[in-house]
């Protein structure tokens, strides 16, 4: 092996400067491929083209998201939490063991506005004490304290039994009183700041002007939450964030309605929502779409789809066209006339309502997206070989006259050979030509039934439906990362193709010296 | 393909009988090839070229035959139909080795085509532009498995190096090629067949006067070698002088003039080849060259003239000449001319 290496390399030393073995042979193809790359613009074509492959195909493993992955974002709603009142009302609390009904009540309503500190009613009599702010005892005149009338109120703490008469008596006068400590029922209470009653170090009950009640069933409120809300309430603010027993933190916005008196709260709760429309970030470059699926993923696989339509289509046109046209073109006469009569026919076919109506039958059938896609592909390359059958036709119908067609009849060639050595090879070149170009018009051409709703259908992408979501001017300028990043992959690789196109052609036609 | 011929025919097979002379590789006998010509509506034909109208002629074997003629005068489809590369005849009958080469099957015909080759004028058109020289060659070669497999190589190389071409322009293609070695490549490839007939169909016509001599000259050795037998089509007289040894005559059509190269190019009889001949330029400043003009031009092959189809342009015409079509007639021994001016 070494030993025939060494000797050619000795027989090439030997060339001399003029002969003809040092001349690089070159086969056809090479020559095409040569002249291929020195067309800037094809090459540039082909690096579009490679970039679209590249993005399309390895793209779909690259990214870790699945291209019907939906993505879920967390939303804030302000939900309507608790109305919170000022208790402007006098409450009543009556004794154990005592009654103090509402006419009863009415009559101290009616002496206290009065302004007298007695009463009578059905021949008893009644004193009423101010005991402090808005704080009114009312005993019978044997000075046993029948009911109090209050509008500080005393709520039991979470969990805690209401509180005794007594208790509340007792911690309303230490409150009004400015008191920090009482006895009731034979029991030491302390009174702190808040307005917190507690015995023994306890929390049995708080004393509160405000009235809160939730909006929604099935709430309970905290005393904590209370506290922070009446903190709120006095220092004016109306925004406040508060963390419940579970960890969760809210936002909560406070609002006050001066007519009806009533502050609302409302709390802002998270809520899960799929991430539509999403805006470019780092986990989705492009944003999402308006089913919260992100976009760049959706474009990779969407190119997958154009790229592999186009590629199917053109080869089910190629394969039909080369195949009539060869016959057509081979055995002229009849079968000529039959078959470019057929192409005349399908000339005629107005495709894009053939199209319209198909896309719309199967529309109605229901037929599964994968299923529809492959119809697609079918009718599309049904529609689309007249073309190529008449190119290879005319290019056969030409060639079978050139001399070295004669040449392998009078050297007694077998026809298969003389049709797959000779004709076929000299037809490539154009052939290759109108499939590249017939590869971005595909491409478009799907993209237009995709727009149109009758192409590939969701959970599929193709470039085509992704800019088909862009039905109205609002998402058209407000989000632009649905529409142009598609709209540049579709530009790109029709463009390469066109390039790669031209390029080819020009670099087929042995006329090109460049 | 035309039921004009059974007319001009006497037996029930469309053909005339024609004796076998073995010394003769190829007799062709009143051989037509007609083709339609469609027009109107529904195209059919509405008329006939008549290309080649009547062409008798034998060749020995071992011998060149130069056939001449101005441009159209159906020389090439003469070439063409003899090797049955054009379709079906029209009449008349062509004997390769006493064989009716139009009574082949396909299948036949196809064992016979490597024994009778075809020299292209176009060198450029006549090679698939696709195929390494290689394959051009012996792509035949293999296809009727004429060397075994492990000679196959080999063979090639003889026949390359033979036809003045180098081992190493195997694997080239014809495009990197210049008219001359692509006009080997093209003897190459019909004499790697080994036949025993060829058509020069105007092989040197496309290439420069030195190349055509170094072509001439090949012919002329691989003939020698391998005592083939020529069909030499042209329209240069000085070329068909140097390589023939019989010459043929041709007129819109009509084989007007045949017989051995010097009795036609000393003694030319008919009247066209006299005028032809004259045309031949003298290499003297100082000589008178004594033409004969023709008047007016070479009539439509699809409507030739009555009678003897040179009438129109002859100067000795005659009332005859218009009325009766003349019949091929040896005036000396093998030197036939289709004239009523040698009718005695």
């Amino acid at each position: 092996m070494s030993e025939e290496l060494k000797n050619t390399n000795q027989t090439e030393e030997q060339y001399s400067l003029n002969d003809d073995r040092r001349v690089k042979v070159l086969s056809p193809g090479a020559l095409v491929v040569k002249r291929f790359f020195r067309n800037r613009l094809a090459v540039l074509g082909l690096i579009m083209l490679i970039v679209m492959f590249v993005f399309s195909f390895v793209g779909g493993f690259v990214m870790p998201y699945g291209q019907a992955e939906q993505f879920y974002t967390v939303t804030y709603l302000d939900k309507e939490y608790v109305g919170v009142t000022r208790n402007d009302e006098l409450r009543y609390a009556v004794a154990d063991g005592q009654e103090f009904g509402t006419i009863l009540q009415a009559q101290f309503l009616l002496a206290l506005g009065k302004g007298k500190t007695e009463y009578s009613y059905k021949g008893e009599d009644y004193t009423l004490t101010e005991e402090g702010a808005d704080f009114y005892s009312i005993s019978k005149a044997d000075g046993t304290v029948l009911a109090i009338a209050y509008k500080d109120i005393v709520n039991a703490a979470d969990g805690m039994e209401d509180p005794a008469f007594a208790v509340k008596y007792e911690a309303l006068k230490a409150y009004a009183n400015g008191g920090t400590s009482f006895s009731a029922d034979g029991g030491d209470y302390t009174l702190d700041e808040e307005g917190n009653i507690l015995s023994d170090g306890t929390v049995i009950g708080y004393i509160s002007r405000f009235v809160v009640a939730p909006k929604e069933n099935g709430v309970t409120i905290t005393r904590d939450f209370k506290e922070k809300l009446q903190e709120a309430l006095e220092d004016d603010i109306t925004e406040f964030a508060y963390t419940d027993e579970e960890g969760v933190e809210s936002t909560y916005k406070v609002s006050y309605d001066a007519t009806a008196k009533v502050w609302s709260v409302q709390q802002k709760t998270p809520s899960y929502v799929y991430d539509t429309y999403g805006q470019p970030s780092m986990k989705h470059p492009l944003g999402t779409d308006k089913n919260g699926m992100d976009m760049l993923v959706r474009l990779m696989y969407g190119g997958r789809v154009s790229l592999v339509i186009g590629f199917i289509v053109v080869a089910i046109e190629t394969v039909i066209g080369v195949i009539l046209g060869g016959i057509s073109g081979y055995f002229g006469k009849w079968v000529d006339n039959l078959i470019m009569r057929i192409v005349d026919i399908f000339y005629c076919i107005p495709s894009m309502p053939v199209i319209i109506i198909l896309g719309a039958a199967m529309d109605n059938m229901r037929v599964d997206p994968q299923i529809r896609m492959l119809y697609l592909m079918l009718i599309l390359g049904f529609l689309g070989w007249p073309g190529i059958a008449r190119l290879v036709r005319g290019q056969i119908l030409s060639l079978r006259e050139q001399e070295f067609m004669t040449a392998t009849e009078a050297c007694g060639i077998r026809v298969s050979r003389r049709i797959f050595r000779h004709l076929i090879p000299n037809v490539i070149p154009q052939l290759i030509v109108t499939c590249t170009m017939g590869l971005g018009s595909t491409i478009i051409m799907e993209a237009t039934l995709s727009f149109l709703g009758l192409g590939v259908k969701f959970p599929f992408a193709s470039w085509g439906s992704i800019i088909s979501d862009v039905n109205n001017s609002y998402v058209m300028t407000t989000f632009w990362f649905i529409w142009i990043p598609a709209g540049i992959c579709l530009l790109i690789a029709v463009l390469g193709f066109n390039f790669v196109g031209d390029g080819l052609r020009d670099a087929f036609d042995p006329k090109m010296k460049r | 393909m035309s039921k004009q011929a059974v007319s001009d025919t006497k037996t029930a097979n469309g053909q005339t009988p024609v004796a076998y002379d073995p010394q003769y590789i190829l007799m062709v006998k009143d051989l037509k090839k007609h083709f339609p010509i469609k027009g109107g509506m529904m195209s059919q034909t509405v008329g006939w070229v008549k290309a080649v109208d009547g062409v008798t002629f034998n060749l020995k074997r071992g011998t060149t035959m130069g056939l001449v003629g101005e441009s159209g005068c159906g020389k090439t489809t003469t070439g063409r139909t003899i090797l049955r590369l054009s379709g079906e005849k029209t009449g008349g009958a062509v004997l390769f080795n006493g064989q009716e080469v139009y009574d082949l099957s396909a299948k036949e015909m196809r064992a016979l085509r490597p024994k009778m080759q075809i020299i292209f004028q176009d060198p450029f058109s006549s090679l698939s532009p696709r195929l390494p020289v290689g394959e051009i060659i012996g792509e035949a070669v293999r296809e009727h498995k004429l060397v075994p497999k492990e000679k196959f190589n080999d063979y090639i190389d003889e026949v390359m190096d033979n036809c003045g071409l180098q081992p190493f322009h195997k694997d080239r293609y014809p495009h990197e090629f210049s008219g001359g070695q692509r006009q080997r490549i093209c003897i190459a490839r019909a004499l790697a067949l080994n036949p025993e007939f060829v058509v020069c169909d105007e092989p040197v016509s496309a290439l420069d006067v030195s190349i055509q001599a170094q072509i001439i000259n090949l012919l002329k050795d691989l003939q020698e070698k391998y005592s083939l037998t020529y069909l030499f089509i042209s329209h240069d007289l000085s070329v068909v002088e140097h390589i023939s040894d019989t010459v043929g005559v041709m007129y819109l059509g009509n084989l007007v003039e045949y017989g051995a190269k010097t009795d036609i190019f000393r003694n030319p009889l008919h009247p066209y080849t006299k005028a032809l001949f004259s045309a031949i330029p003298i290499p003297d400043p100082q000589a008178k060259m004594n033409r004969i003009v023709l008047e007016g031009s070479i009539p439509s092959p699809a409507n030739p003239p009555s009678g003897c189809k040179f009438h129109t342009r002859c100067a000795h015409c005659m009332q005859r000449c218009k009325e009766e079509a003349p019949v091929q007639r040896e005036v000396e021994p093998g030197h036939y001319v289709v004239c009523h001016l040698y009718d005695q």
